[in-house]
């Protein structure tokens, strides 16, 4: 006990704090938890989404990529136009031709091979084409195999090896080197096998990588979505193919010619060179612009597909 | 309270006080940095199972993306699923869209607790949140499913806190184990530690008490196991530190090691940290302390055994100091500056019938009269102050008679000088007085003897020629009247003359003719002469004669004047009835006594030593001269011997003279002493 006007000796002192200061730090834990019961449930139901424009970007990569890639535009179109737009996301590339046909789809975004399907299929429209980062509005298909395949130099010594495709809709990733091949006088046949990677560009140039197989078709530009995965380094391009006419937007017969244009002339308004927030949002999508465009500018697809045999599809 | 903890704590042993001081730090540290531990482990246990949940929850959103953005409802469902199922712990997961809809969850049995879509909502607060459910605590986890910038909705994952729990009650408990194993191996080495230094402790403590109890043959240290002498490989006997192992070397003065040069303890201990014998001998502080005891035991043990020498040596001397103030007969003290005695000597002490211990610490005020120690207290005052020394003779009468003391009071110094006390030394000088005094009488008897010789022989030619004219004048008167006054002329004229011969026998110091003369037959014939006369006043006469009493060189004539001179004054002294005692002897120096004592009345002590001055008498008017014991003084001295006279006569000179004859008086003994006669070979 310690007297009255006593002082506490200096160690005895220090020695409770010390003790105080250990049993704080031992049991304090702090935490206050709320008081739930999981036990008391009742029945939830989501409620349905707002009617809106559907926008759909072709499955071509995943459908995070996809998101990020096309939000910003989106959103944009949705603004400028004042009309309700949400993009949705097709699995496959035939899943994206189906929900077009069954009307989930009011703008496609796609390659000119489904464009040319749907406008054949569905009454699809074309409205508007990008206008590629290299500042072209036509992209080429490349063949590429492993940089150390010595057997492999040029088109024609794919002849007999395993190739990997995207998709067997996929313009730059089958069709356009497919057109290549026939050029040179391979068919399908003179293949050891032919492979597509369920649409994705990264699973060709993987799967060459890999070396699951000795080449594969991709879309240009594709290798530089990779670069941050692999060393892209140990790629080569061993042929490109002509140019096409690039990526289109179209509409389906069911939108309104009013809002058609609304969205053709919102996307024609974006100004990659001197608005700022233009050109974040087209960096996003990975072009630089659109131009205009109408159907006939796909009849260099309708020949490619009479020589490949994909006509009347 | 704690002064009762205080006491019992202090009078615990020193060995318990060490093992419960270090148990109580081991106890402290230990279960302070148990707790601690144990509160950082269960903290980051818990920190881990937060993480593992997050983990899960970020990565289910990750996952959940895709079948998100595409509506993929059974792959959602799929998803959470299958994390549910593979974690036991995932109490729940469920995911909402931006809109707050449960797309997903996994919740059985239908329903959905609606409680968890009010807390925890905002994935952007800190995750995750404590819940208190029927299930127990369940940490809620909210991640948001971001693309970019945009929110597609979020994961919600209930993470059982029980596995955690778990995990922190086992870990704590093996935290306690642990630390209480720790502390209890500490326990012991404490127990250990403290009975290694206690034990050394002991024993210098008994070792102490040993010392206390006059024991000094004690060794605390520990017998070496090499000694300087087997280190250095030295023969040196003569060396102090050889063949001592109760000492060490470093601590002994004068040892032979040639870096000792000679030093001693302390001076050498530097040069001795370099020795080979320190190093390998010396010890931690308690066995050094234990050494040192020992040194200090030993030289206690010689510094008492000299003080004792030196305490015996002093004790003679003060013994011999002692022995020399108290028999010496002078008076010696010494007072202070105060004037208290610190010393008194036997004699003073006796003589004042004080003892010592009334005399020391005390003052001439409370040992003499007020009057006496006034004088003295001025009289030393004075001294101390001067300095100067003071002697003199003071006297002063007691029952024994007058008394003479010769008195010195002396200033006793210091060593700076300055006064510190007074010493004061006095002697009974009495008896020098008293001898002094006897030397002037004898000059006065001499004087007087010679005055009166002179006188005689001046007397005696008229005194003649009157006596042979009254005689011629008789022969030729008739007439008788004036015969009969011739008659008394004639007669007055005789005792002139016989006055004059007595003057003249007391004075006279030529020497008359000697011979050998017979002792006995001298006092034999003036026994006879008186004893008829003698007799008729019934004084009887008893003779004690030694017939070996040699011959004596002298007059035989005047040696019967002196006898007959004792006895008639003897007859005078006894008047009626009475003994009269003579005895003659050889004396213890070959001198021949005599002693004539009657059994008179005596004479008085004053006057004891005025009876041989002439003329000097206690008889009546006409009855005596008073010349005839100073004439016989005179004839005793001409033979060369003395006489002496004592009153009351002792016992042993009576001899015989028993009653009826009865001793009517004290009486007197004349003593004369002559010297035999000197045989000439």
């Amino acid at each position: 006990m310690i007297e009255p006007g006593r002082r506490m000796p200096q160690p005895v002192l220090i020695l409770c704090a010390f003790l105080t200061a250990v049993l704080l730090v031992a049991c304090g834990e702090g935490e206050k938890p709320v008081k739930v019961s999981l036990d008391k449930r009742r029945e939830i139901a989501a409620k349905p989404p707002q009617p809106a424009i559907t926008y759909a970007y072709l499955p071509q990569y995943s459908h995070t990529e996809s998101f990020q890639r096309h939000q910003q535009l989106v959103e944009y179109l949705a603004e400028e136009t004042g009309l309700s737009i949400r993009q949705v996301f097709p699995d496959t590339f035939a899943h994206h031709i189906s929900m077009f046909g069954q009307g989930k789809i009011d703008i496609s975004f796609s390659n000119p091979f489904v464009y040319v399907n749907l406008a054949n299929r569905y009454g699809a429209r074309a409205m508007a084409r990008i206008v590629e980062e290299d500042g072209r509005a036509e992209f080429r298909g490349q063949i590429i195999a492993r940089r150390d395949n010595e057997a492999i130099r040029s088109v024609e010594d794919c002849r007999g090896k395993s190739w990997v495709a995207v998709d067997p809709s996929s313009a730059g990733g089958y069709l356009f080197p497919l057109g290549l091949f026939v050029d040179h006088g391979l068919t399908l046949r003179d293949f050891q096998e032919v492979v597509f990677s369920g649409g994705r560009q990264e699973n060709v140039i993987l799967g060459v990588y890999a070396g699951l197989h000795d080449f594969g078709t991709i879309r240009e530009g594709s290798l530089k979505v990779v670069e941050d995965k692999i060393d892209i380094g140990q790629i080569k391009v061993v042929a490109t193919s002509r140019p096409y006419p690039g990526w289109v937007y179209a509409y389906s017969p069911r939108l309104s010619q009013e809002a058609a244009d609304k969205i053709r002339a919102a996307m024609l308004k974006l100004d990659y060179a001197h608005d700022p927030r233009h050109r974040a949002i087209l960096e996003a999508a990975r072009f630089i612009g659109f131009v205009p465009s109408d159907d006939r500018d796909f009849d260099p697809i309708r020949e490619l597909n009479r020589k490949v045999g994909l006509e009347g599809e | 309270m704690s002064k009762h903890l205080l006491k019992g704590l202090h009078s615990l042993q020193f060995r318990t006080k060490i093992t419960l001081g270090m148990a109580l730090m081991l106890i402290f540290s230990g279960l302070s940095i148990g707790l601690l531990l144990s509160a950082m482990s269960s903290r980051a246990l818990l920190d881990e199972g937060k993480k593992r949940g997050m983990a899960l929850s970020a990565g289910l959103a990750f996952r959940l993306a895709e079948p998100l953005l595409a509506m993929d409802f059974l792959q959602m469902k799929n998803l959470i699923d299958n994390t549910h199922h593979q974690y036991g712990d995932v109490l729940y997961i469920f995911l909402t869209d931006t809109s707050g809809n449960v797309l997903s969850h996994t919740f059985s049995g239908g329903g959905f607790p609606h409680d968890l879509l009010r807390v925890n909502r905002d994935s952007r607060r800190p995750q995750p949140l404590l819940l208190e459910t029927e299930r127990g605590a369940v940490y809620d986890f909210n991640v948001g499913i971001i693309l970019g910038e945009k929110n597609l909705g979020s994961v919600r994952l209930g993470l059982s806190r029980s596995k955690m729990d778990a995990q922190i009650r086992q870990q704590r408990l093996i935290s306690l184990v642990g630390t209480l194993g720790v502390v209890s191996l500490g326990i012991v080495l404490a127990l250990w530690f403290a009975r290694t230094v206690t034990l050394r402790l002991n024993r210098l403590r008994e070792s102490a008490e040993e010392i206390v109890k006059g024991n000094l043959n004690v060794q605390v240290g520990v017998p070496l196991e090499k000694n300087c002498w087997d280190i250095m490989e030295c023969a040196k006997l003569d060396c102090p530190a050889h063949g001592d192992t109760r000492r060490r070397c470093w601590y002994l003065a004068g040892t032979l090691c040639p870096h000792c040069r000679g030093k001693e303890y302390p001076l050498k201990i530097e040069s001795c940290r370099h020795c080979p014998v320190f190093r390998y001998n010396f010890g931690d502080e308690i066995q050094d302390l234990a050494e040192a005891f020992d040194v200090m035991a030993v030289t206690i043990k010689n510094h008492i055994e000299e003080l004792t020498e030196r305490e015996k040596t002093i004790a003679r001397q003060q013994e011999l100091l002692k022995t020399i103030m108290n028999v010496t007969p002078d008076f010696i003290t010494l007072q202070d500056k105060e004037l208290t005695y610190r010393f008194a000597s036997k004699a003073f002490c006796d003589y004042f019938n004080l003892n010592e211990d009334e005399v020391i610490g005390k003052t001439d005020f409370d040992i003499f009269s007020e009057r006496q120690a006034d004088l003295n207290f001025h009289e030393d005052k004075q001294i101390l102050l001067t300095g100067h020394s003071l002697a003199k003779e003071i006297t002063f009468k007691r029952p024994d008679g007058q008394r003479w003391f010769h008195i010195v009071k002396v200033p006793v110094a210091d060593q700076d000088g300055g006064i510190m006390g007074l010493l004061l030394t006095a002697r009974d000088i009495s008896m020098l007085k008293k001898i002094q005094e006897q030397l002037i009488q004898s000059q006065k008897m001499e004087d007087l003897g010679r005055l009166a010789g002179g006188v005689a022989h001046e007397i005696n030619t008229p005194l003649g020629i009157i006596l042979g004219y009254t005689q011629l004048l008789m022969d030729d008167i008739t007439d008788q009247e004036l015969l009969e006054n011739l008659q008394v002329v004639e007669k007055q004229a005789k005792i002139c003359r016989k006055i004059v011969a007595d003057l003249l026998g007391f004075s006279r110091h030529s020497q008359s003719v000697r011979e050998a003369v017979d002792l006995n037959g001298s006092l034999r014939e003036v026994v006879q002469l008186v004893e008829h006369a003698f007799s008729l006043k019934g004084i009887t006469i008893i003779q004690h004669l030694d017939e070996t009493v040699p011959p004596l060189d002298g007059n035989k004539e005047r040696l019967k004047q002196v006898w007959l001179n004792l006895l008639n004054n003897g007859a005078d002294a006894i008047g009626q009835d009475g003994v009269i005692v003579v005895r003659s002897r050889r004396g213890t120096g070959g001198q021949i006594e005599v002693s004539v004592a009657d059994t008179g009345q005596g004479v008085t002590q004053g006057n004891l030593n005025k009876i041989f001055d002439p003329f000097f008498t206690t008889k009546q008017v006409g009855k005596g001269t008073g010349l005839g014991l100073s004439v016989s003084f005179g004839i005793i001295k001409e033979h060369g011997g003395t006489i002496s006279a004592q009153s009351p006569a002792p016992v042993e000179y009576l001899a015989g003279a028993v009653p009826p004859f009865g001793l009517s008086g004290p009486g007197t003994v004349f003593l004369v002493e002559l010297p035999p006669r000197e045989v000439v070979y």
